[in-house]
């Protein structure tokens, strides 16, 4: 099938509802793009068993290249494999959910959907590229919208956090591009020439000493998208600031290019350089899980409640990475998708929490289960899927990482203490998870007033709902993940050990 | 008809009942979901029971030695070509064995709880959580992959969670809830670590192979794991230390045990399934799961050994000081787990090499530590549910509030008192048996683990009385009803039955669905002493022959006797000897009446170090170290501007100058400096 | 010959004749409509800029004094183009000037003397152009006759001017000393890198960095863009550097080549100094025009880093950005002149809430701004990333590392306009502005250039064919 309809569709339904009147045909259209999204999301993963089922074992499938700057050697070169297909999978779930969370914006409702569509074009680009422009491109298209959206419906300190989200973000990209020329100059397509081309450069070894100097520039830079510690402040003040869509497709899917790109660009092309780098970032990422617990657990505001663990989290995706095993960056992608779709999930019923009592302080909630059942129950759902149990997505992606780091090659005991300090943020998490729930949604009420709070609407219902289905689909059936994606984490860690060896 | 055909549907029944009373219980069959309930229950205890059947008398045993079964297995979620997690169902005898004790226990409070939860608001969901309990329960001890049993696990953790919490409005049950989940968790984290090392070292998670690779001491694994040493401690004494970490958590072992009494807030019939009869000796199964790897390796065989006898001393101490009737049960639960734990430590493994002249050599200890969990789990859960009526009655946990029942619920006090018997270990009721064999065992392997038993036993023969004599006798009978209403502690349920004198005596004993269990348990209490267990439990698989001494018997019934004559004296009519014994016992009384001190404890750990020394500070570096150097940068950028914005004076000389000067610069440095 | 000359200077001729023809208009002493006449000045600029496509002029003149070639006219369009664009959006400035066609006099000449310094192969031509091409435009900045700031605007632009030009002038006749020839490709011939010329080299160097207002050349910029009417301001911005720029790329590339390598470490010196100071000072304007005129400044260091280059992928990174440029910058001050030009103000904090009454002007100045910022999928990335991607040709990551913090710093200032226009709230915002089609037309050329050049690649392509 032909990607660049991932591209296009949201692009073409932004555009079209630029000269739209009113909120409600706007709605509409974007609910449709987005569920027609999600259909092609599946539809695409149908056809890659066809393909897959038929023998085919390329690298990359439904590959399409078209020479773009010719004289630049940029290309618009677009494939998939199973990681890209399981992040489009993702994003297509975070989108529709996105949408109909976002149901009742008023404010500026046709400019609030087409900023939405043209993040998700951004991150469906983003996860298709092959070229290594054409994905720098996406990452950047990903950025702006964020700014806007947080900037104009958000709340709380809302010019802060997105300026300074914008600044971070863009500070990280700054430092992808300078990775990205560096890489660029350093490939030789053949007498002199350079490429873009993530694929052929894959085919060939850059040199050792450019891929240490480089690989600190990529993988940072996409770590500051993923909140690679000490990169990760803009979370908190980003998700917290942001209007409830925004919140979701932030963590559901922005931190996930992050973690792609470290992956897709950093891992994949400069090898080396990732296998002598690998401990550090291996010590990082497990000080953001750790620590990032830790510091979640004295949160008192829901938000940041979750904004926090989203970076305790997101160490497992930098860690399973860093651990360049195969079972391990299996592991990560799980986690990205996991991670995508929980903490939209949560993200979706602190938003309903607050649309209705107009507080995120837990020292101003209580007893919610009672008068909202679904939200609660939504709520615990999304908890206990953060704290890892076992029936849910979360589970399935930490346990992965956590074999993948215990059986590493270089079975010393470093490895095997930074997997137990990992195991560690097991507990944390069930601290803060449970002391959320068990202010929030359970104990007596906390205001007379909230006794007339009603429950979900149809809209609220059914983002929630489709949120779930994904996490449990995994949890409960994580083969189907895990025979997506090892076929693609094991060419990246094939390489490395190859050329490692 | 073979077991794959339908053993999936033992665990998987209670599943499906789940879900669609999770999911539509409440719109539309609110008072029918209790009826579902009991009926798949029904079933499932049936087909265990056929399945309990076949296997122990049919095709279990294969030329004298039970065989362990794998009727159904599938890949779930693989790692490499080695590790993988597996759900399969394995068939042994103590997971046979299991199934029957779950699914029958299960069934009874189900029957229960259709009157004691009656007229409840969340009656569907009540029962959607105890169907996703039995589900994990089941899943739990058919579990063949040592990943499995970690899932369910935690399976069972969270539906503990849920019911603990069921009267969520109550902040109390939800610091109880969230005590138990976490403590629990953090024995997890050790059992989670203890299968990475071993799953990693046998290079496999299944429960057959990894027992095979740990055992037979030519293979390669068990060379390499028990060669290899951390911190001076062999790698398979970590892994098993670790493991059994976990076991001590769920099985409330000392000093794990703190959240079992608070757990002690969920509804009575909970407490009576899962923090009686069947989670909580989930420890007790993971060690006896893995026994023979642990009976290898002499030092976490010790470990189990000292951790049960322990918390079965400590427990009883602390049981004989409380008023709470749940909470003296709950110490009683962790006291008897303690004996079925040490019973394991003592235990020897039999196969080819043993003496089998010699109970050690048998195995006596595991047969007998499952023996007990048998029979522990027919008296013990027919004590909470006989304290659940009375609670229903009273309105109250506190036996202060209680006494003379007896006329007015004779069934419940003639249950409770079998009960009570038994659990002292009085012939001929089930406990009695159990405790002999183990009792026995432990003389023979580890005295001083056997004296320690018999002094327990004489304490829970006493503290067990007291509950009986103050709940039942100690008052004239028709006093009870001045008692006070403490109706915060009581399920709404009971203060719609409850109310008023006349109501009340109409529903003394609650419904039929409440006396039947109480009648079949007190039934079963009275007979399944008799079964002989040995002939079906063995470590080895083997059938073997345990014979009872009489000569042996009499000094553990003696003591017992002594233990029920002391509680007689005390509180069999109201008197102030207890108040005085107290008084003389000073301090000790005091300790033991505090748990020795163990929750301030715990309390000072996670507030005082854990939130203030970790958490406090990590969060302020966040914010102040780590985002304020982001933000530094900014705001100095900011600064330079603003210092040099003097250039732009505005008068064209001085521009002409800077002008001039960018000339002088450029010239010095490219064709002097720079050239 | 006649031939060649009418064939040749085609573009510099039409232009001569629309000034004549403003002449007679101004003489024949009878009123004209500014409206009417403004529509037929533009309807002129338009047919100028038209015609510029069809002859493709290729040869030279005066003894190779003057050349003209296909890269030459394209670059003459782009003029064009952004005069025209300019001319329509200052439509509500002009139309109750009393000057108009003395302006457009100015204007049009000034534009003359590009042509002339583009097209010419000879230091004395380029002299020629350069000079024609800023003293007008002293005048032009004084235009708004009744404000002192503009005569102060006008007075600071002749004084610093005059001043570089003598410089030049200077560096000029030194190397004529050094070289004996004016003419280019002589003078290439007789460079061999000895102080001496490095010296006239800097000379001229300075020149251009005036003209281009390069750090530390730049100071005049601020005053006399913030002093001077709009529509003049934005001709200063882009289009008098544009064609400077258009200069200095064969220049440095051909006649310079011997000097390379000490000019490129000038150009780098230059350009890091040009982007950060530009970057620091715009980082809190108040005022919309100065906040452009730094900012601009921080764009000419981008530019220089293409031009640090010095391959194929260098100049034409230059003259692409430079038509972005165009689009972009003028986008930014087409909204701003309307504004200003309607009610008045031109302060940052005038235009708080201005979403509010003005979503259609917001989006274009925004859309202008992102594509300064260089953010995809706007023109202004591929214009930055050509841009610096060609600079690291020469492996001087250094450079780009610089770069592309500057461009994070640069999001800054860009994103708090953005900010005020649609996240600040204010009682009094700017009210709903009506606009002519005249200026709406200049936007809309704006907006779809903005939107087109960068995702489609031809522009690009073409002008990279054109160096070769």
């Amino acid at each position: 099938m032909n990607l660049s309809l991932l591209i296009l569709l949201p692009l073409l339904t932004a555009v079209a509802i630029i000269p739209l009147k009113g909120a409600k045909p706007v709605r509409v259209i974007s609910l449709i793009s987005s569920s027609l999204q999600l259909l092609l999301a599946f539809a695409l993963l149908y056809f890659y068993w066809d393909e897959r089922s038929a023998g085919n074992t390329a690298t990359m499938l439904f590959e399409s290249n078209y020479a773009w700057y010719a004289s630049l050697h940029i290309n618009y070169h677009v494939g998939v494999d199973g990681i890209s297909i399981a992040m489009i999978l993702l994003t297509s779930f975070v989108v529709l959910a996105g949408v109909l969370v976002s149901w009742n914006v008023e404010k500026l409702s046709k400019e609030f959907f087409f900023l939405l569509l043209f993040l998700s074009v951004g991150a469906y680009g983003f996860f298709i590229s092959l070229d290594l422009f054409t994905l720098f491109f996406f990452l950047e298209v990903a950025v702006i919208p964020k700014f806007l959206l947080i900037g104009i419906w958000g709340s709380g300190k809302k010019e802060y956090s997105a300026m300074k989200l914008a600044l971070m973000l863009m500070a990280g990209s700054a430092l992808v591009f300078v990775g990205l020329i560096g890489l660029y100059l350093n490939t030789n397509a053949g007498n002199g020439q350079h490429t873009f081309d993530i694929l052929q450069i894959a085919q060939m070894n850059i040199p050792l000493s450019a891929q240490k100097f480089f690989f600190p520039f990529a993988f940072a830079g996409f770590g500051i998208f993923g909140a690679l510690f000490p990169f990760h402040t803009w979370v908190p003040d980003g998700h917290s600031s942001a209007p409830t869509a925004a919140s979701m497709f932030l963590a559901g899917i922005s931190m996930k290019l992050g973690g792609y790109g470290c992956l897709r660009m950093a891992t994949f092309l400069m090898p080396e350089a990732a296998h002598q780098y690998s401990w550090i970032i291996i010590v990082l990422a497990s000080i953001a899980i750790l620590y990032g617990a830790f510091a979640t657990m004295m949160q008192t505001d829901l938000k940041y409640i979750n904004a926090y663990s989203s970076v305790s989290h997101c160490g497992f995706v930098l860690l399973g990475i860093g651990m360049l095993t195969k079972t391990a960056i299996t592991g990560a992608v799980m986690q990205m998708v996991s991670h995508g779709l929980m903490t939209a999930l949560f993200f979706a019923g602190i938003g309903m929490i607050y649309d209705r009592t107009h507080t995120r302080q837990l020292s101003q909630l209580g007893g919610l289960l009672k008068v909202m059942p679904f939200i609660s129950t939504v709520f615990v759902i999304a908890g206990l899927c953060s704290l890892g149990l076992p029936g849910f997505s979360g589970f399935v992606a930490e346990v992965t990482v956590f074999m993948g780091g215990w059986s590493h090659e270089g079975a010393d005991n470093f490895y095997r203490i930074v997997t137990i300090i990992a195991c560690a943020s097991i507990v944390v998490t069930a601290v803060y998870i449970l002391r959320a729930v068990g202010k929030a949604i359970m104990g007596p009420l906390a205001s007379n007033d909230h006794s007339l709070l009603t429950d979900a609407k149809w809209n609220e219902r059914w983002a929630a709902a489709l949120l779930i289905i994904g996490i449990v689909a995994i949890g409960i059936a994580p083969f189907w993940l895990n025979d997506l994606v090892t076929p693609a984490t094991e060419t990246i860690v094939n390489k490395i050990s190859a050329i490692v060896k | 008809m073979n077991y794959s055909s339908y053993i999936a549907l033992i665990p998987l029944l209670p599943l499906a009942s789940f879900a669609v009373l999770g999911l539509f219980g409440k719109k539309y069959f609110k008072n029918l979901s209790g009826i579902i309930g009991c009926l798949v229950l029904l079933t499932s205890t049936l087909l265990s029971l056929y399945a309990a059947y076949h296997y122990f008398f049919v095709d279990g045993k294969i030329n004298g030695s039970y065989q362990t079964l794998i009727p159904l297995k599938y890949t779930w979620l693989s790692f490499s070509d080695s590790l993988s997690i597996d759900m399969g169902i394995i068939l042994d005898p103590i997971s046979v064995m299991m199934l029957v004790v779950v699914t029958f226990v299960s069934l009874m409070v189900h029957i229960f709880s259709l009157g004691y939860m009656k007229g409840e608001e969340r009656f569907g969901t009540y029962y959607s959580f105890l169907s996703l309990f039995t589900f994990s329960m089941l899943g739990l001890v058919v579990a063949s992959n040592i990943f499995q049993i970690y899932i369910f696990w935690e399976l069972v953790g969270v539906s503990s969670y849920l019911l603990i919490g069921f009267y969520y409005d109550r902040p109390s049950a939800v610091a109880a809830s969230k005590k138990a989940f976490i403590v629990t968790r953090f024995a997890d984290l050790g059992f989670l670590v203890g299968i990475l090392i071993l799953g990693f070292q046998s290079e496999t998670l299944d429960f057959n192979t990894l027992i095979q690779r740990l055992t037979d001491i030519h293979s390669p694994q068990l060379l390499a794991i028990a060669s290899t040493s951390f911190l001076g401690i062999s790698l398979l004494t970590w892994a098993l230390t670790l493991v059994f970490i976990g076991g001590a958590g769920k099985s409330a072992m000392f000093p794990l045990h703190i959240w079992l009494p608070d757990a002690m807030e969920g509804p009575t019939p909970v407490s009576a399934l899962i923090h009686a009869a069947t989670m909580v000796v989930a420890g007790v199964y993971l060690v006896a799961r893995l026994f023979p790897v642990f009976h290898i390796n002499e030092a976490s065989l010790h470990v189990v050994t000292w951790v049960g006898a322990v918390s079965a001393f400590l427990a009883a101490v602390i049981a004989c000081t409380q008023t709470d009737i749940k909470r003296v049960l709950a110490y009683s639960t962790m006291s008897q787990i303690g004996y079925m734990m040490f019973a394991l430590g003592v235990s020897g493994y039999g196969g080819e090499n043993a003496r089998l002249t010699d109970a050690v050599g048998q195995g006596l200890g595991y047969t007998a530590s499952m023996f007990h969990l048998f029979t522990h789990a027919f008296f013990k859960s027919l004590l909470f549910l006989c304290a659940g009526a009375v609670i229903h009655i009273v309105h109250s946990n506190d036996m202060k509030d209680m006494g003379g029942l007896r006329k007015l619920m004779p069934i419940t006090s003639i249950a409770f008192l079998i009960a009570c018997l038994a659990i002292a270990g009085i012939p001929p009721f089930a406990g009695f048996f159990s405790k002999e064999e183990i009792l026995m065992a432990a003389w023979q392997n580890h005295p001083a683990i056997y004296y320690i038993g018999l002094i327990t036993s004489g304490i829970t023969a006493f503290y067990m009385f007291r509950l009986y004599f103050s709940i039942f006798w100690n008052r004239t009978p028709d006093s009870q009803l001045t008692t006070p209403l403490a109706a915060d502690r009581v399920p709404p349920s009971a203060l719609a039955v409850g109310q008023g004198l006349p109501k009340a005596q109409h529903h003394s004993e609650g419904t039929l669905s409440m006396k039947l269990p109480l009648v079949i348990l007190a039934i079963g209490t009275l007979l399944v002493g008799f079964i002989p267990f040995s002939k079906f439990i063995s470590p080895d698989g083997k059938p073997f022959v345990s014979e009872m001494h009489l000569t042996f018997s009499i000094v553990p019934v003696a003591i017992a006797t002594i233990g029920i004559f002391i509680a007689y004296r005390l509180y069999f009519r109201r008197s102030d000897r207890p108040e005085k014994l107290a008084a003389a016992l000073g301090g000790l009384y005091n300790a033991a009446y505090r748990k020795f001190y163990i929750d301030e404890i715990y309390l000072f750990i996670t507030k005082k170090i854990i939130f203030n020394l970790v958490g406090k500070p990590a969060a302020w570096i966040d914010r102040n170290i780590v985002d304020g150097t982001m933000n530094g940068i900014a705001w100095t950028t900011g600064r330079i501007s603003v210092l040099i914005k003097g250039v732009q004076s505005g008068r064209v000389q001085s521009y002409a100058l800077y002008f001039f000067g960018g000339i002088v610069v450029l010239i010095i440095v490219f064709l002097y400096l720079w050239k | 010959m006649l031939n060649d000359f009418l064939y040749l200077m085609n573009a510099e001729l039409l232009i001569t004749l629309i000034i004549f023809i403003l002449l007679f208009l101004k003489l024949s002493n009878e009123e004209w409509k500014n409206e009417g006449l403004l529509n037929f000045i533009n309807f002129l600029l338009f047919i100028n800029l038209a015609a510029g496509f069809f002859y493709i002029p290729n040869g030279n003149l005066f003894g190779d004094m003057f050349r003209a070639n296909e890269l030459l006219t394209f670059e003459k369009n782009l003029l064009n183009l952004g005069t025209l664009i300019i001319s329509l959006q200052s439509y509500d400035w002009l139309k109750n000037h009393k000057h108009v066609p003395e302006f457009y006099m100015l204007l049009l000449s000034t534009l003359l003397g590009m042509f002339f310094m583009i097209s010419s192969n000879n230091l004395l031509m380029f002299y020629l152009g350069l000079e024609l091409s800023t003293i007008p435009l002293a005048a032009l900045s004084n235009f708004d006759l009744d404000k002192r700031r503009s005569s102060e605007a006008a007075f600071k632009m002749i004084m610093s001017s005059a001043f570089s030009s003598g410089l030049l002038l200077f560096g000029i006749s030194m190397l004529y000393g050094a070289t004996g020839t004016l003419n280019f490709t002589g003078i290439k011939a007789h460079l061999s890198g000895n102080s001496f010329q490095v010296f006239s080299f800097i000379l001229l160097l300075a020149g251009f960095g005036f003209k281009i207002s390069a750090v530390p050349f730049h100071l005049w910029t601020a005053d006399v863009y913030e002093g001077s009417p709009v529509a003049v301001t934005s001709y200063f911005s882009v289009i008098s550097k544009g064609a400077v720029l258009f200069v200095m790329v064969p220049v440095f590339y051909n006649v310079f080549a011997p000097l390379a390598n000490s000019w490129y470490n000038m150009i780098f010196v230059i350009s890091v100094a040009t982007m950060i100071i530009g970057n620091l000072f715009a980082l809190r304007q108040q005022n919309m025009k100065r906040f452009l005129a730094f900012s601009s400044i921080a764009q000419i260091g981008f530019i220089l880093v293409g031009l640090s280059a010095q391959s194929t992928a260098g100049s034409s990174s230059v003259i692409f950005f430079i038509l972005i440029y165009i689009f972009s910058n003028l986008g930014a001050f087409g909204v701003i002149s309307l504004v200003s030009a309607i009610t008045g103000k031109e302060n940052m904090d005038d235009y708080r809430g201005f979403y509010k009454t003005n979503p259609v002007l917001s989006w274009v100045l925004a859309i202008s701004l992102f594509s300064l910022a260089g953010i995809p999928p706007l023109a202004g990335f591929f214009g930055k990333f050509f841009l610096l991607f060609a600079g690291a040709g020469k492996g001087n990551y250094s450079l780009i590392v610089i770069a592309a913090l500057n461009m994070v710093v640069s999001l800054y200032y860009y994103l708090k306009v953005i900010k005020i226009m649609f996240m600040d709230a204010n009682e009094h915002p700017i009210e709903k502005i009506k606009a002519h089609w005249q200026p709406k037309i200049a936007m809309a050329i704006c907006v779809g250039g903005i939107i087109i050049t960068g995702i489609a690649s031809g522009a690009y392509n073409y002008i990279h064919s054109l160096v070769k």
